[in-house]
Formats: structure tokens, sequence, C-alpha cells
């Protein structure tokens, strides 16, 4: 059986099903974060000290780069959805596989950085701080280990759809899109409420 | 969507990651910075860095996500979840101004009484 509406905009909503889709998802995305940023403020507006005493300190250098990093991986996305738009099947190739090389990057550092306070024994146990820190910044490597998945997909095997329906290929690439620049914009947060503030 | 189109959407993205890179140092620098009378609070470099963030998070939402252009279902869906987004985060805020729950830690727990004597 056919999907319906991959291609075609649907009348009633205006977009195709899987944009629709990915919109919902976003929206459930946001207040599963959201419920995490409500206990971060909890936490921190009931702490006499914040961050408490004897804590890690965070490396503000690392996450700076790895900030630097998702965001450029953010735009090497969009490139790629742009380059599918102007019929240039090369470029969306390097820009994907550009996009999958800084998600790598940001997994890396983040495992240098991880590895680092472990190793001192500030594990999610250590105190507050270390748990929300390690339960929020760790759900977004989750994210970010997804969106890999899913881009290492359209990289690779799933871009012989392009031979065949590019239309709908390139949808799937918004859609796929869609979802980075969403995990891209809670690091933005992310980065400042923990490292910074 | 036209290769016109592309083309200056393109640019418009170029000069958004810019923003972005600019807006990123400026937030590290200004966490250097002092904005408090009473540095114990923070509330000068909270409101700093999250109004910066916020700028970001615009800029990546409207121009990367197409926000600036979208249908109105996907703005009813948004709109919905940012009303449920506030009641979430106003939750505990209200909770620790006591509005909510006028529990005092402070007295010590009733005693229970099992019936084991």
């Amino acid at each position: 059986m056919q999907i319906p509406y991959n291609e075609e905009l649907r009348p009633d909503t205006g977009l195709y099903n899987a944009k629709l889709g990915i919109w919902i998802f976003l929206a459930s995305e946001i207040m599963l974060f959201g419920g995490l940023f409500s206990a971060y403020i909890m936490l921190r507006v009931g702490a006499p000290v914040w961050p408490p005493l004897g804590t890690a300190e965070l490396n503000i250098p690392m996450a700076t780069f790895n900030t630097v990093v998702l965001i450029t991986s953010s735009v090497t996305m969009v490139m790629a959805w742009a380059s599918l738009k102007m019929n240039n099947f090369a470029k969306f190739k390097m820009y994907m596989g550009l996009t999958l090389l800084f998600s790598a990057i940001f997994l890396v550092v983040k495992y240098f950085e991880y590895s680092a306070k472990l190793s001192h024994g500030f594990t999610p146990a250590h105190d507050t701080f270390l748990a929300i820190y390690y339960t929020m910044t760790g759900l977004h490597v989750l994210h970010i280990i997804g969106g890999m998945i899913v881009n290492g997909y359209l990289w690779l095997p799933g871009s012989k759809m392009w031979e065949t329906n590019p239309e709908r290929f390139t949808n799937r690439v918004e859609v796929s899109g869609l979802y980075w620049h969403f995990v891209d914009l809670v690091w933005i947060f992310l980065f400042p409420s923990l490292y910074l503030l | 969507m036209s290769h016109d189109d592309i083309q200056h959407h393109i640019k418009t993205y170029i000069r958004v990651f810019m923003w972005l890179m600019f807006l990123t140092i400026i937030t590290v620098v200004a966490s250097y910075i002092d904005f408090d009378i009473n540095p114990q609070f923070k509330s000068g470099a909270i409101f700093v860095g999250l109004t910066i963030a916020s700028f970001k998070g615009y800029m990546v939402a409207s121009e990367f996500m197409h926000l600036n252009d979208e249908k109105k279902m996907i703005y009813w869906i948004l709109g919905l979840t940012v009303v449920f987004f506030i009641v979430c985060l106003s939750i505990p805020v209200l909770w620790d101004a006591n509005l909510v729950g006028e529990t005092n830690f402070e007295q010590s727990p009733p005693m229970i009484d099992g019936g084991h004597h």
C-alpha cells in the first residue's frame, strides 16, 4: 500500500505528511527537554550554592569548541538540503558527509569530556549538579547518535532514492534536517545553562 | 522554490552562520563579566546569557528550520507546545515562590503511629 502525501501536499494541512509528523515529534521533544530544564531550575533555586562546592569544573573551551562544531553541522545540513533543491547530488553528498563528520567530532570531544570527569570520580551520583549535567548532556548525546544513524542512512544506502524519486528523497532530507537543527537548538540553551552560568 | 530563491536562501544561511559564531563568542565573553550587584544570585549573568541564547535559537528556528515562512498548522502545534512549555517551566518557579504547595520543611515531619507498641 502506498503511503499518501509523501511528495504532494495534503489539502487540509498544506504539508506533506512526514513534515507534519516531524513537527509533532519535535513538539514532544520540546516537552521532554522542557521537563529536564524545569528540573534543572528546581535543583538550582533549591541549592544554597550553585554549582555545589567540591563538584567538577566543566571544561568551557571544550564546550565552546563543541558549540562551534554543532552550529557548523547545522549549516552543512541545511546546505545538503539546498543542494538537492538545486539538483546537485554531488554537493549533497559532500555536505551530508561533512555533517556526519562534525557530528562525530562532537561525540569524540564529549567522550574526552566525560572520561576526564569519570576518571576523577565525578559520576552522576557525586552531586545534584553532576546528576542533571549527565542527564541533560547524555540525553542530548543520544539524540546526536540517533540523528547520525538517520543521516548516515540518507548519505549512503538511502540516497539511492534520489534516482527513482528525487522529490521524496529531498523531503526526507528536509525532515531529517529539521530534527538536526532542533538538536542544535537544544545545545544552544544547554551550553550557557550548564557551562557558563 | 526556484533556483534563485535557493541561492538567496544560501546567502542567508551563511549570514546566519556568521551571526551564530559571533554570538557564541559574545556568550562566552559575557560569562566572564560580572553583571550582578550580588554575585551569589547571578541573575544579571543568567539574563544576559539566556537572552543571547534566545537570539541564537530564534535565528536557527526561523532561518534553518524555515519557521519564518511555514504553514499555519505548524504554528498551531508550536503555539500549543509553547503554552505547555511555559507551564512546565513555571511550576518550579511558582513552587519556589511558595505559591504552590505551602509545605513548611522546617517543621519536623508528623509522627506516623503504626500501632506497634
